[in-house]
């Protein structure tokens, strides 16, 4: 992510070494075997790409920007694969963004994120969605002692499950949701918001005609930036600070919890000092939030697991230990409420609002997983030709930020009294489905064999022994004890698979909808260049739910990427 | 009853010697009786264009014939013969005489080698024993597509019809494990000898789509479909998909699954017929691998054709949804791959033409080998083509864990497994 050191130097040397490590004068200047060595065994690629974005409506009150234009990122990835031997191989890339903020979209974010008691608040830094480190993207070292045992060290990425556009087991590496728009995996796909983490990875294989490998992995977390051990979240204000955390793809920071005209957020989790006797602004909470994010010392994450084949199913079994890192499972606890006012006594009056003082941490976390996947060919000779996967995740005490419902003061939440800390802890089951199969339907086609590939997930949440109350840390919005997520998509491809449309669409039963629908022309006379249209458009009527916690802000991208 | 010839090899043991000299010997009077009359038309060194195109009428595809007519010029080389393997020969041997057809076609009783060496033009069932003679015919015990290019690895150009062409380099790697001849274990790896190959194809180039991997096994069972896997990069997961849909175009190329190799479907699936005997234009010794030609055409521009003695073997699907409802191979008569392949679509219409270009390659023991060059499909109903270069290189000795999902969880973009 951004630091603030050497931008263009390092811009000019990375530069300098990709063009000299891929052409064969460099290594002729190092002698014939190296020139060997690099002609045979290294190999070069990666992509230059340019993402623009403007936005089709003027947003909300939350992002009316007059500006529409949202994303003009500029994007350059070198990849290298070392070869060195039949057991050991090397793969190191870079990646580098550069993107510039809009002054009107900074501007814009003061005005709707502040809240009383007024303060200037920082203005985001320009070149806040910025990559340039000197660290590799990824750096793996691949090893195998033995045709049975693979090893990977490196900072990598560790994906298990096969859901598309939204995870499921996939939470052993963090995402980065400041990268992208939500649901929207035609415009970056889940590959390129992960964050790569430092750790070891090994598949040993017991018996390969039958897929029986036993997989482990070890994240220290030590090595990884404080803040990318946990997904980068897509914003709240961290008020101790007084620094705006926001990505454009922000939730909302209200909850339509309002008191005297102002937010009321902070009720949600802590009553004013004077919850009786107050009246007005004295009725409001203010929250002072903190990000607590997991320690180095503490933010290891290990997992096991074992997959097998028993005829056409496959199956795995395994287990995860660490940082749940999914930004919507992180929660608000409650440390202490105070006074805004220096003078207690205005609180104790019920005159001035009360703060209540709050971390915003990621639980440490089991993970029992399991997951499977079947081809169905015929039932009852009626031809299905569908390959059916399935994921499941059992999280023990999931903690869940709860209120009261109805509030008090008249909102619709208020902090529970049974609850201080404002969490309570359930266990929790994820389940998803998906249903993957090709189509051939010729009327829509110039190629009657060109199929389409027609993918339908759904995704659940089950909290077991549910109680009412329970929200997002987020959003007053109640989770039902059954929250579901389903997803479709369907691409092929036209003109010898110059035109490609993909359409991803997810719908929320609570009452939301995402549609991103993308046509990618990639020429017939480079294979090269591609150039894609990529909408992110989102609607319904309860835009707090599942899908919901980000600004609704239909926007139409242009991504323009040539690959090397 | 005719004894049809097996693929080539030298011969070391005196029993194989012996033997092979018997096949080879009824091979050579077979091609004798045919080759006679094309020597009489075709000519070593005898230029073929548009002012003979005659000449070659019947012995290529319609769509070639008209590219010469149009003004395509070649010359004719001398036919390179590949002698058969001795252990292929000796597998034959040994287990051929105990081979059976099942009630729906399948294979009984093999164990390697080739299934029916000796085959009855009048039997009905001759067209199902050439079609597993085909299916089984020498490919090494395991093979690297591509393995044997300048490169390592299979380089594929789709041609638009105006001539636009776009790249895609892959690697394709095949596993006999249960007819093994040359490499231990032997004859079948314990615990394989349910499955008949295994294939795992990783593309390297462009690089959105480098890391794309899948891994086909097909067992022997004939109710039991292809398991096929496939990893994809831009989510970094293994997806299970199916295989009845074969049909599919492998966009943007103009080949499907079944047409790997030529045919890769399943031999249960299909009705086979035996349409007897014919000389075509091939080239088993290719030049330049890929071959010269004109940018935005798929045809070579200085390579030489030779006459090669085929059997024509029709294929036609049980399932009458299939997408070629008829397909014909033109099989070499000693190593039992394909010349040439034509499709005709559900109207009768004639829609693809596919020619395979041949090339020597040594095994490890410097024996010579023949290996796939250069094979080009046309589409002649919308214009387009594809060019690949699959030169194999033979007998590897991969462990079989290398076909294992293992493999497709640790591909980095480039695609390298070894």
């Amino acid at each position: 992510m951004a630091t603030k050191y050497g931008k263009i130097p390092f811009w000019i040397v990375y530069s300098l070494l990709m063009v000299l490590f891929s052409t064969p004068s460099w290594a002729g200047i190092l002698g014939d075997d190296w020139e060997k060595f690099f002609r045979e065994k290294v190999s070069f690629s990666g992509f230059v790409e340019n993402t623009s974005g403007v936005s089709v409506g003027k947003g909300s009150r939350f992002f009316n920007t007059s500006n529409r234009f949202v994303m003009n990122r500029f994007t350059i990835q070198p990849e290298f694969n070392v070869d060195m031997a039949d057991w050991s191989k090397f793969f190191i890339s870079w990646r580098f963004v550069a993107e510039p903020r809009y002054s009107m979209e900074t501007k814009s974010r003061e005005a709707s994120v502040t809240y009383f008691p007024p303060q200037p608040v920082r203005p985001l830094i320009v070149d806040y969605y910025s990559e340039y480190s000197p660290v590799p993207w990824e750096a793996v070292w691949d090893v195998s002692p033995t045709d049975d045992l693979k090893l990977r060290v490196g900072r990598q990425f560790i994906s298990w499950g096969e859901t598309d556009g939204f995870r499921l087991l996939d939470v052993i590496n963090s995402q980065n949701l400041r990268y992208s728009p939500p649901a929207a995996p035609n415009l970056f796909n889940l590959d390129e918001t992960r964050i790569p983490a430092w750790g070891l990875r090994a598949l040993y294989t017991i018996r390969p005609v039958s897929n029986t490998i036993l997989e482990f992995f070890t994240l220290p977390g030590a090595l990884d930036n404080a803040e990318e051990r946990v997904d980068l979240f897509m914003g709240t204000n961290d008020t101790n600070d007084r620094k705006v955390r926001f990505g454009r793809w922000s939730p909302h920071p209200e909850t339509r919890l309002t008191l005297a005209g102002r937010n009321a957020f902070g009720n949600l989790f802590a009553n004013p000092l004077n919850p009786t006797g107050c009246s007005g602004a004295g009725c409001l909470v203010i929250p002072n939030t903190r990000r607590q994010l997991p320690d180095s010392a503490e933010s290891w994450k290990v997992g096991a697991r074992i997959t097998h084949s028993i005829g056409k199913l496959n199956f795995g079994v395994g287990y995860i230990w660490g940082f749940n890192p999914q930004a919507a499972d992180m929660v608000f606890k409650v440390t202490g409420v105070g006074c805004s006012n220096p003078n207690v006594g205005a609180c104790l009056a019920g005159l001035a609002p009360s703060v209540v003082n709050m971390k915003l941490i990621n639980n440490r976390t089991n993970i029992f997983a399991s997951q499977f996947n079947y081809t169905v060919d015929q039932v009852a000779s009626i031809p299905i030709n569908t390959a059916i996967r399935g994921e499941f995740a059992f999280y023990p005490n999931q903690p869940y930020n709860i209120s009261q419902y109805p509030g008090r003061f008249g909102l619709m939440a208020s902090a529970n009294p049974k609850f201080p800390e404002g969490i309570v802890e359930k266990n929790t089951l994820r389940y998803a489905l998906g249903f993957d199969r090709t189509a051939l339907i010729p009327f829509l086609q110039d190629d009657p064999w060109r199929p389409f590939r027609m993918s339908f997930q759904i995704f659940q949440r089950i909290i077991l022994d549910h109680e009412d109350g329970i929200h997002p840390f987020g959003s007053a919005q109640r989770i039902s004890t059954v929250t579901t997520n389903l997803t479709f998509r369907v691409s092929t491809g036209y003109l010898g698979d110059t035109i490609l449309p993909d359409v991803f669409l997810s719908y929320d039963p609570s009452g939301y909808w995402s549609a991103n629908p993308a046509v990618t022309y990639a020429p017939p006379w480079n294979e090269k260049i591609s150039l894609s249209l990529i909408g992110a458009f989102y609607g319904g009527h309860n835009k707090f739910a599942n899908l919901g916690l980000f600004s609704e802000k239909d926007s139409i991208f242009l991504k323009m990427r040539y690959q090397f | 009853m005719i004894m049809l010839p097996v693929q080539g090899q030298h011969f070391f043991g005196p029993k194989a010697l012996v033997l092979s000299v018997i096949i080879y010997s009824c091979s050579l009077l077979v091609f004798a009786s045919v080759a006679a009359a094309a020597d009489a038309d075709l000519k070593v060194g005898e230029t073929i264009g548009p002012q003979n195109w005659q000449k070659v009428q019947g012995m290529v595809g319609d769509n070639f014939l008209n590219r010469i007519k149009q003004g395509y010029t070649f010359q004719i080389k001398e036919h390179k013969f590949y002698t058969p393997l001795e252990e292929y020969v000796e597998a034959t041997q040994k287990y051929s005489g105990k081979v059976t057809l099942g009630p729906h076609g399948e294979l009984l009783n093999y164990v390697a080698g080739q299934p029916f060496p000796k085959i009855d033009r009048s039997d009905p069932e001759a067209g199902q024993k050439m079609a597993w003679n085909f299916f089984w015919r020498w490919l090494g015990d395991d093979y690297k597509t591509g393995g044997a290019t300048k490169e390592g690895k299979i380089i594929r150009y789709v041609i638009e019809k105006d001539g636009s062409e776009r790249r895609a380099d892959l690697v394709s790697y095949f596993l006999f494990p249960r007819t093994r001849y040359t490499l231990n274990p032997k004859p079948a790896i314990p615990g394989y000898e349910h499955i008949d190959f295994m294939q795992l194809r990783i593309d390297s180039y462009p690089r959105d789509a480098s890391g794309t991997t899948t891994l086909e096994i097909r067992y022997d069972d004939p109710n039991r479909p292809d398991d096929l896997y496939i990893y994809i990069p831009s989510i970094r997961r293994i997806r299970r998909a199916t295989t009845t849909q074969r049909c599919q175009t492998l966009a943007p190329s103009e080949f499907n699954l079944d047409d790997i190799n030529s045919f890769n479907g399943k031999i249960t699936d299909f009705n086979y017929k035996y349409l007897g005997e014919k000389k075509v234009l091939g080239n088993f010794t290719e030049e330049h691998v890929p071959f010269n030609r004109k940018p935005g055409d798929y045809l070579p521009t200085d390579e030489k054709w030779e006459v090669i003695d085929t059997y024509i073997l029709e294929i036609t699907p049980k399932d009458p949804n299939y997408c070629y409802p008829k397909k014909v191979l033109y099989i070499d008569k000693v190593n039992w791959d394909t010349v040439w392949t034509l499709v005709w679509d559900k109207k009768g219409d004639y829609w693809k033409e596919q020619f395979a270009f041949r090339e020597p390659v040594k095994l490890a023991d410097g024996r010579e080998v023949w290996s796939g060059g250069t094979v080009v499909i046309v589409n002649v109903q919308n214009g387009r083509s594809t060019l690949v270069t699959v030169s194999r290189a033979y007998n590897r000795g991969y462990p079989a864990t290398m076909w294992s999902l293992a493999t497709l969880q640790t591909i980095m973009r480039g695609g390298s497994v070894e």
